[in-house]
């Protein structure tokens, strides 16, 4: 195999390349922020009239811990009470190892091919 | 012997290939152990409960013990072949030589990510520990924390411009004291000396697994947050003195001191605090071991564990710009990114414009984004590097199998801890997709796309053969 | 309490400075470097010398 040459990059170009990166990292981060798509929120199935500690669910040790950093079942009623939704359906399941071995697949593919170039033109042409 | 000269001044020690400006090795490995121990310790002051609020406390427990495997494993396979492939870039370095071209740049990204985005979720909290202790010193209005957070990114972006010896001697000297501080809450409040105030019997009475077995799945998402970035010990490698006893030797040392200092935190911190207040990391306990602290009601614990987290925070932001930048670098250096990136400075042998390059990257994660968005995403990097390691340790031990090359470390019961750490990934890729299942493609899309430009784009000005640097003979089926 | 509105003008001022001393020394260093000096960094330099010296 012929030995390869590199074609030397412009300032410019380098420039370009390293945009192009920030725009994509970027992208990934906040286009699922700014689709509201992004994360999992807590929320509370049944709230509670008028709460008091026990209706809450509390014991007298978690109610005076509770007491203790400075709240009331009024105020500890959102965050004692809110619940992850853990419920998923199959085919987003599916959707999900599908895109990430068909990731790693596509991954190890092209390296492989490059791989090899590599290993070809080190140790063939001594 | 070749015409170098380890004493020449103009050749930096070592120039078969013409190096005339180096990174410096000057690094013990005690800088190592506290490279990765800082970058970590953290998790064990703040972010880690998130898997209490996924799951329940015995599922944290759980959590943290079994990502404490699968560390296990990811140490036990990263120093057998850092101690092999010792340069920077750490497993960039390694994949390029053991799996290939795309590889390697999708791991270098994912490094550069987790490292950028980690160092983003510590600015933003020691700018809340900021407006924590403007607070308790009586200021009533609302403290703007941005400028401490640019502060904090800019100072220790200012450390690592000048020099490696002493970012990481700074950095020994506050994770040394942030995990004393660990030490020192569980002597004191356990009942191991004097009066405990731990009641997890009653404080567990009725919330056992709030959300039954599949919580323990989903807090594996959180649970890698206790460990995350130990693996970050192999960017030393340059610049450690004597990279195959060290590395192996800081890194295994580290993940230990973080298993001890993992389930002291969970056990401290789930005997005194009710799971739902824990387990909020948002609108509760931002940072647990402090408010543990609080409710022992001794001053001089509350100051400590306050000064441990703010040192936790800036030990590992600190390690996490070390890490990132040589990463960038190591790309930079073959070309894989622009080659602008590929420079050291000639006073302080440092790699000076990827510092620079990433603190406008980490300043807009760290001012425009949420915390735990920051923290999935970092944590998503790190578990697609983890799933790299079992495919790379098993294509090093076939390519080159034992006794054909040099090997500083070699991990026992192959291929046991590969096979393991693949499960333990794919758990966690369950429980990620649990939570947050719009990221988890969002990224990967992400990464899909930069492979594609990589391979089609980038990938042309890179020299084929000459990016294969280690000394090694031709691989076993090539 | 005035104090902690001087220390966040304190903390945007010290920001600025020390961003500006990384600008100022890295713009510095690449018009007095040459950058095939300033890039000469090669990777496996340990590697390739314990190498040769086993060969000795």
């Amino acid at each position: 195999m012929a030995h390869y040459k590199p074609p030397v990059q412009s300032k410019v170009s380098q420039l370009i390349d390293v945009i192009v990166l920030v725009t994509l990292t970027v992208g990934a981060l906040f286009v699922p922020l700014w689709l509201h798509m992004a994360g999992s929120s807590k929320t509370v199935a049944s709230p509670v009239a008028t709460p008091t500690w026990e209706a809450l669910g509390q014991n007298a040790a978690q109610a005076k811990q509770y007491e203790a950093l400075g709240y009331t079942p009024e105020s500890a009623h959102d965050l004692i009470l809110a619940r992850f939704d853990y419920s998923f359906t199959v085919s987003a399941l599916v959707v999900m190892i599908v895109v990430i071995v068909a990731y790693y697949v596509l991954m190890l593919r092209f390296s492989e091919v490059e791989y090899r170039d590599v290993i070809a033109e080190k140790f063939d042409e001594k | 012997m070749a015409d170098f000269d380890i004493t020449s001044k103009e050749q930096d020690g070592m120039g078969p290939h013409g190096t005339k400006v180096g990174l410096l090795r000057v690094l013990g490995p005690a800088h190592v152990w506290a490279l990765g121990v800082g970058i970590v310790l953290v998790g064990e002051y703040m972010g880690w409960n998130f898997a209490v609020g996924k799951g329940g406390a015995y599922a944290a427990l759980l959590a943290c013990w079994f990502a404490g495997i699968l560390y296990t494993c990811v140490a036990m396979i990263d120093s057998e072949v850092t101690s092999t492939v010792a340069a920077a870039g750490g497993q960039y370095t390694q994949a390029k030589h053991i799996v290939g071209p795309l590889m390697a740049f999708n791991v270098g990204l994912y490094l550069v990510f987790a490292y950028t985005m980690l160092e983003a979720a510590n600015a933003i909290t020691a700018g809340y520990l900021v407006s924590v202790v403007a607070t308790m010193t009586g200021y009533s209005g609302a403290l703007d924390q941005r400028p401490f957070i640019v502060l904090v990114i800019m100072f220790l972006a200012w450390l690592n411009y000048r020099g490696v010896l002493a970012t990481l001697t700074f950095n020994l000297i506050i994770t040394a004291i942030a995990f004393v501080a660990i030490i020192t809450i569980f002597l004191s409040t356990s009942g191991l000396l004097g009066g405990g105030i731990m009641q997890h019997a009653a404080l567990f009475e009725g919330h056992e697994l709030p959300y039954g077995w599949i919580g323990v799945l989903a807090s594996m998402h959180f649970g890698l947050w206790y460990y995350l970035g130990i693996e970050g010990t192999t960017q030393a490698a340059e610049e450690v003195r004597s990279p195959a006893r060290a590395l192996p030797f800081g890194t295994l040392a580290g993940i230990m001191t973080l298993l001890i200092a993992a389930t002291l935190t969970w056990y401290v911190c789930s005997g005194v605090l009710p799971w739902e207040f824990l387990g909020d990391g948002v609108n509760g306990s931002v940072a647990p071991l402090f408010d543990t602290a609080r409710l022992s009601g001794s001053n001089a614990l509350v100051w400590l564990l306050g000064i441990g987290t703010l040192f936790a925070t800036l030990a590992s932001a600190n390690g996490c710009i070390n890490d990132a930048s040589r990463a960038w670098f190591a790309m930079g250096r073959d070309k894989y990114l622009p080659a602008w990136f590929g420079a050291v400075h000639p006073k302080y042998r440092t790699p000076y414009r990827s510092i620079v390059f990433l603190v406008p990257i980490a300043l807009i994660f760290a001012l425009g984004a949420p915390l735990d968005q920051v923290i999935t995403f970092s944590i998503l990097s790190g578990l697609l590097e983890y799933t790299f390691m079992p495919l790379n340790i098993i294509l090093f031990r076939k390519k080159w199998p034992m006794g054909v090359i040099k090997r500083g470390y070699e991990h026992p019961f192959h291929p046991i801890p590969a096979i393991t750490l693949l499960a333990l990934c794919s758990i966690t890729f369950f429980a990620v997709f649990l939570g947050y299942g719009t990221q988890l493609v969002a990224m990967i899309g992400f990464y899909i796309v930069v492979s594609l430009w990589f391979h089609f784009w980038r990938y042309r000005f890179v020299d084929r053969g000459a990016q294969f640097t280690m000394p090694w003979p031709r691989p076993h089926g090539y | 309490m005035q104090t902690w509105n001087y220390v966040e003008y304190l903390a945007w001022g010290l920001s600025i400075l020390l961003g500006l001393y990384m600008v100022v020394d890295w713009l510095r260093t690449d018009t007095t470097y040459s950058e095939e000096v300033l890039t000469s960094s090669r990777e496996g330099e340990l590697e390739a010398m314990t190498e040769e010296t086993f060969k000795g």
